[in-house]
């Protein structure tokens, strides 16, 4: 029974993150009944935030897996580091961001086309990663450390194990897998929440559609919201698909994160 | 008084452990407002059925046959419940003490709001009985967390936080493991006076330790044996074991002189140290069985730790041979360097805690041949060697292909034992070895540990608390507060 629940788990979350496949499907054809453009953006939007999330994802937890490792082999590296998070953490995820494009304002505006949408994509990216490492590496950090000072250090260390081989070990320990799997997800869930509300703010403050030469469903969201108040600008489904659709796929990421699993050890 | 109903009713009730029968009750019905004892051996599968009593069955267990707790079914055809009624259950009242009892806190809030949550306006209740049954006061540790206090005074006051709900059901798992001699009689008292004898509770414990529960006002005595619960009339006499005779006159092995040892804590200006012994003067013989004996948290598993040379802050000599380990290595970075390494091979350790002894995700077996790759392949895992030793103290040949949490706690720890054995040391280190290892079972460890001093002349540390172990198997025992002189500086 355990385990049905938990295929229909991972089934629910499949089908809760459906948008990022659906988005990158031929779909020309299909009438939906909104506009063409909107649909189009929809699709563009999707799948740009597919791209955001994976390559964050990737990036930020090959560096949170780094990190935490480091921290608790070197315990100095763990303070440092510690230290640098904790200051950048202190620091609203949002105004990180625009920090962050803030170097690469000009290039941005004189370059237009593939060049523009990647260094945006690469600026996002690395912001999204700055500012989810500090509760990342803390995530991982924390149970490795307690898996290894407080239960499997005298015994494995006594037998001549070096301290690197057994975190290496514990790392890939069931309990640890389950930790790195909710780290994953809280990057994506951070990084969705970052590009969703920086891209609205970016396009009601500027106007523009979504970030700097970086389309995001956020983005869409904010230049459809008049349809809520005038019901001339279009249908309101025009505003509420998209809120739909992220509610999805953020429940997606609150589920993997909240199935926290009994530990293995 | 009003007659309480009767809160546990078991019917045709069976666990199995994968294909293995752990037990099959047929009907066990303890009379509401009495106490029960499930005595067995090691394996038997006492804290599984505790567990399972507790609603906190989970892995690799089949359950069959129907429980009722409190009047509701709690498991019916062998299906758990759902969690509607296991609240009304939990509503009505449980409480389970584990046998590792530390693991009932959450380590990230302090130990006042753990009470808080626990066992809500009873802090005037646990702070009375600290004090009177473990000379403890609660105000002092109230603001730390878990991790900030000894694990002696963790152990206590979780005990008694536990102690202090007001469930009708109460469960206690091996409540004695880890207790030192003192502590323990008063433990007893305090069981006697609140807990058992009519004071509306019904209490079921599980435990090996029979001098304990003969010191009990217990109503019923069980054993659970061939996959059965047994009435037991009159205890059984303790498993004797005749101790070997030796003077300790073998050959000067460890030598430890003014040894100190301290831990850094973190301050408001910086680092500052915090001593956990000084001035330690003890020496050990080859082939003799020393044992350490000291209240709880009185620097017995630093030592122990400071001859592993796997803690920094250590200070003075440690002499075994003509080395001093000390000045071999004497900052734990975790790894040893060469001039130490020959060293390491020649020292082993069972800890208190031997749950985590074996890497968790890899097979008893693969985790012994991980030592001999982290050895350079010297072959210290011989399937006959190992084997060997598991038939000399009952451990299934089988257990070698099980993953570590497929084993029970006292199977664990003989597992650990016949690792350190395997390996061949020259000093054995055995911190609390038998903590939960029944009486008959524990006689034929000691043997083979015997047997093993006997023919290899090693030396023989044993940290433990127990009247048993220094009845039956220690030659010689050391106070260790006796051996050290906190009173006096170290020189910096």
């Amino acid at each position: 029974m355990k385990k049905l629940f938990d295929v229909l788990g991972w089934v629910a979350i499949a089908v809760l993150l459906s948008p990022f496949v659906i988005a990158w499907l031929p779909l020309g054809g299909v009438s939906t009944g909104l506009p063409a453009p909107w649909w189009h953006s929809l699709l563009l939007s999707f799948r740009q935030l597919s791209i955001t999330l994976t390559a964050t994802v990737v990036v930020a937890g090959v560096i949170t897996l780094g990190l935490g490792y480091l921290s608790i082999l070197q315990p100095v590296v763990g303070k440092v580091t510690a230290g640098v998070l904790d200051a950048v953490e202190s620091v609203p995820a949002i105004l990180v961001a625009l920090f962050c494009y803030a170097p690469v304002a000009v290039a941005l505006a004189s370059h237009a086309g593939a060049y523009s949408t990647n260094l945006s994509l690469a600026v996002f990216i690395f912001a999204a990663t700055l500012t989810s490492l500090p509760e990342a590496v803390r995530g991982l950090a924390l149970p490795l450390g307690e898996l290894y000072h407080r239960k499997y250090s005298v015994s494995m260390r006594s037998y001549g194990f070096p301290k690197g081989r057994i975190l290496r070990v514990l790392l890939n320990s069931k309990a640890m897998r389950d930790v790195i799997r909710r780290t994953a997800a809280g990057i994506l869930l951070k990084t969705l929440v970052l590009d969703t509300s920086f891209s609205f703010i970016i396009q009601v403050g500027m106007g523009a559609n979504g970030t700097p030469a970086h389309t995001s469903p956020g983005g869409l969201i904010a230049a459809w919201r008049m349809v809520l108040l005038d019901s001339s600008s279009g249908p309101p489904e025009l505003f509420w698909v998209p809120v739909g659709l992220l509610v999805m796929v953020s429940l997606a990421f609150l589920l993997v994160l909240g199935n926290d699993k009994e530990a293995a050890v | 008084m009003s007659a309480v109903p009767d809160p546990i009713v078991l019917e045709n009730f069976s666990v199995h452990l994968k294909d293995r029968l752990l037990f099959n009750i047929e009907r066990f019905q303890p009379k509401g407002g009495t106490s029960t004892v499930i005595t067995g051996t090691t394996g038997s599968g006492k804290s599984v059925l505790l567990r399972a009593l507790a609603g906190l069955l989970s892995g690799p267990f089949a359950v069959h046959g129907s429980m009722r707790l409190h009047n509701e079914a709690a498991y019916a055809d062998g299906r758990k419940s759902d969690l509607t009624t296991w609240r009304r259950i939990l509503h009505t009242g449980i409480t389970f003490v584990p046998a590792e009892t530390a693991q009932a806190m959450n380590p990230a809030l302090s130990l006042e709001q753990n009470l808080r949550l626990i066992c809500p306006d009873a802090r005037p209740l646990v702070e009375r009985r600290l004090k009177e049954f473990f000379s403890l006061d609660f105000a002092r540790f109230a603001k730390q967390y878990p991790d900030e206090v000894s694990g002696g005074e963790l152990q206590r006051i979780t005990l008694m936080i536990l102690l202090s709900r007001t469930a009708e059901l109460v469960y206690l798992d091996e409540p004695t493991v880890n207790l030192d001699r003192q502590l323990r009689k008063r433990f007893i008292d305090f069981l006697n006076k609140e807990i058992l004898g009519g004071q509306g509770k019904t209490v079921l414990m599980a435990s090996h330790d029979l001098d304990f529960v003969r010191a009990l006002q217990l109503d019923t005595i069980l054993r659970l044996e061939g996959q059965k619960l047994l009435t037991v009339d009159k205890l059984p006499e303790n498993a004797a074991r005749v101790k070997e005779d030796d003077q300790g006159e073998g050959a000067e092995g460890l030598v430890l002189t003014d040894v100190s040892q301290h831990y850094k804590y973190r301050g408001l200006f910086g680092d500052r140290p915090s001593w956990a012994y000084k001035h330690l003067n003890v020496s050990f013989r080859r082939s003799h069985i020393y044992g350490i004996t000291g209240p709880s948290g009185c620097g017995k598993t630093s030592m122990v730790r400071g001859i592993l040379r796997l803690v920094d802050g250590t200070s003075g000599t440690i002499t075994l041979g003509d080395q001093d380990l000390v000045a071999l290595k004497t900052r734990e970075r975790g790894k040893d360097p060469v001039a130490f390494l020959p060293f390491r091979r020649r020292l082993a350790i069972v800890q208190q805690d031997s749950r985590f002894s074996f890497f968790p995700d890899l097979k008893i077996r693969e985790s012994l041949t991980q030592i001999d790759k982290a050895w350079g392949g010297t072959e210290f895992y011989q399937e006959a060697k190992v084997t060997a030793l598991m038939d000399k103290i009952q451990l299934r040949r089988g257990l070698l292909d099980n993953l570590p949490r497929a084993l029970s706690s006292g199977e664990m720890k003989r597992m650990d034992i016949v690792r350190a054995l395997a390996a061949e040391p020259d000093v054995i280190l055995l911190d609390e070895p038998f903590a939960h290892i029944d009486f008959e079972t524990r006689a034929l460890v000691m043997q083979a540990i015997s047997d093993y001093l006997k023919a290899k002349a090693a030396i023989l540390i044993v940290v433990t608390h127990e009247d048993f172990d220094l009845q039956y198997f220690v030659q010689t025992e050391y106070d260790f507060l006796s051996r050290v002189r906190n009173e006096f500086p170290v020189a910096p």
